[in-house]
């Protein structure tokens, strides 16, 4: 059992040097690349925003309040997009006994949860010290948000992966749901300031519910009409088992 | 020990059903060398997938209690855009080897010198193989799964790697794909042949051969 567990850490820890080195090439740069991306779109925006005249929604800062929205986007667009590709890119890993399936989807997993742990540290620690925000109100409620992202994006990546494997047209579908995603999150808005009818459709979306945790974690007067800690997390905590117990039963088939 | 219990294997691709093994109960004699012949298609090099785990049967179990090696023979685990060193240094973190020592030993038997550090991409098919031959060297397994290795390499390298698989086997055994008479006798004690999904014991592997000569 505990031989087993060890194993398993060994191959996820082995799979992630391998997934790092894969994504980022071998120079320091594609790292620093894959952290600045969303750093630089946040400030394409607020330049953007600040250029037509406008104020944020909430708060006095733009760029906090994009980051919200956008850095939780982001990490979860990320996971569920890399994951569908995990068993069809890692095929002839399946070569060594120990390697499972699911393992690929762990190492991607872990890979990308750490790069935005660091993207939203330097982050946000970097919009504090220039004095575009204050010190988060409700720390552990932006590390609760981040962890359902993850699991989330872990859950609808993996289910990706299983459509995926079965059929290479799974691509185009997912991207009708993943595609208006930004205008359904609250990236430009607090959805407390939108019609009742539109918010009935917005709650929906389990993005908006993790972009509003993090708000109320961030501001310490953000109060959500929206929020349903419920949804996202049993929604993610759902589509994870559904996913795994998927891949289990039909990896006799896929394989 | 390594045991097939009760084991099916069916492959059904696009439409086409091809029994590999119907219910077939066999256990491969501990500590032995043992062959493992049949026509071309009758299954073996699937059957060694299921003995290493990679492939799962369709009904049945295979049991396994030693250390056993992926297939060699075939490079397909290597990843093309990474380097040797990063492929190598990725295999033994998988097996838990000390990733140093492995490397070491890869350098020495490959002989593929500064190679070693381009990506694998890059390498001819005869380089590749003697990576994965000294890949699988380097790291210790208790039976090692040869699917047809010797057709690989130059003539030296061939002498090497018998020579090299021969000092291994004195502490581990092998199970063996080959259509070659002479490489069978050479490392073979019992052997098995594949026959109609079914599977039949020799302890002698004069008597497998002589079958095989008769069947196939």
């Amino acid at each position: 059992m505990f031989y087993s567990i060890w194993l398993q850490i060994r191959v996820v820890a082995a799979l992630t040097l391998r997934e790092t080195r894969m994504t980022f090439g071998t120079s320091h740069s594609g790292y620093f690349w894959a952290i600045f991306q969303p750093i630089f779109s946040v400030s394409f925006m607020v330049t953007l925003f600040y250029l037509i005249g406008r104020q944020s929604p909430f708060g006095t800062s733009l760029a906090l309040f994009f980051a919200t929205a956008v850095l939780t986007l982001d990490l979860y667009n990320k996971l569920s997009v890399s994951l569908m590709r995990a068993f069809t890119s890692n095929k002839s890993l399946l070569s060594y006994p120990m390697i499972k399936e699911p393992d690929t989807l762990f190492a991607r997993l872990s890979l990308i949860a750490c790069t935005f742990l660091v993207i939203n540290t330097i982050f946000y620690s970097g919009l504090m010290v220039v004095g575009l925000a204050h010190f988060p109100a409700h720390p552990e409620m932006l590390i609760y948000a981040f962890l359902t992202t993850c699991l989330l994006g872990f859950g609808v990546g993996a289910i990706n992966a299983i459509l995926y494997q079965k059929n290479q047209a799974w691509q185009h579908v997912e991207k009708i749901f993943a595609r208006p995603l930004f205008f359904l999150s609250g990236v430009f808005y607090i959805p407390s300031s939108m019609p009742p009818e539109a918010v009935a459709v917005l709650k929906w979306n389990p993005i908006l519910h993790i972009v509003e945790w993090t708000r109320e974690g961030f501001y310490s007067n953000y109060r959500s009409d929206v929020l349903n800690i419920a949804y996202p997390l049993g929604l993610a905590a759902g589509l994870v088992i559904i996913a795994m117990f998927v891949e289990r039963i039909t990896r006799k088939q896929r394989v | 020990m390594i045991a097939f219990e009760n084991l099916t294997k069916i492959y059904n691709v696009k439409g086409v059903k091809k029994v590999i093994l119907d219910d077939a109960s066999y256990r491969f004699a501990d500590r032995q060398n043992v062959a493992l012949m049949g026509h071309n298609g009758a299954g073996k090099s699937t059957m060694m997938r299921m003995i290493a785990g990679i492939e799962l049967p369709t009904s049945g179990r295979v049991r396994r209690t030693e250390k056993v090696s992926w297939p060699m023979g075939f490079a397909r685990g290597f990843n093309g855009l990474m380097t040797g060193v990063e492929n190598v240094r990725f295999v033994s973190r998988v097996y838990g080897c000390n990733t140093d020592h492995v490397l070491e030993q890869v350098q020495e038997f490959a002989e593929l010198g500064k190679s070693l550090n381009l990506p694998i991409e890059t390498y001819s098919s005869g380089m590749k193989a003697r990576l994965a031959f000294g890949l699988s060297l380097a790291i210790s397994f208790e039976c090692y799964l040869i699917d047809e290795i010797t057709a690989v390499g130059d003539r030296r390298f061939k002498k090497k790697s018998e020579q090299a698989l021969k000092d291994k086997i004195k502490n581990a055994r092998v199970v063996m794909i080959s259509h070659s008479e002479k490489t069978i006798k050479d490392y073979c004690d019992a052997g098995v042949f594949a026959y109609g999904s079914k599977l039949y014991h020799y302890d002698d592997v004069n008597e497998l051969l002589k079958d095989y000569r008769k069947f196939c």
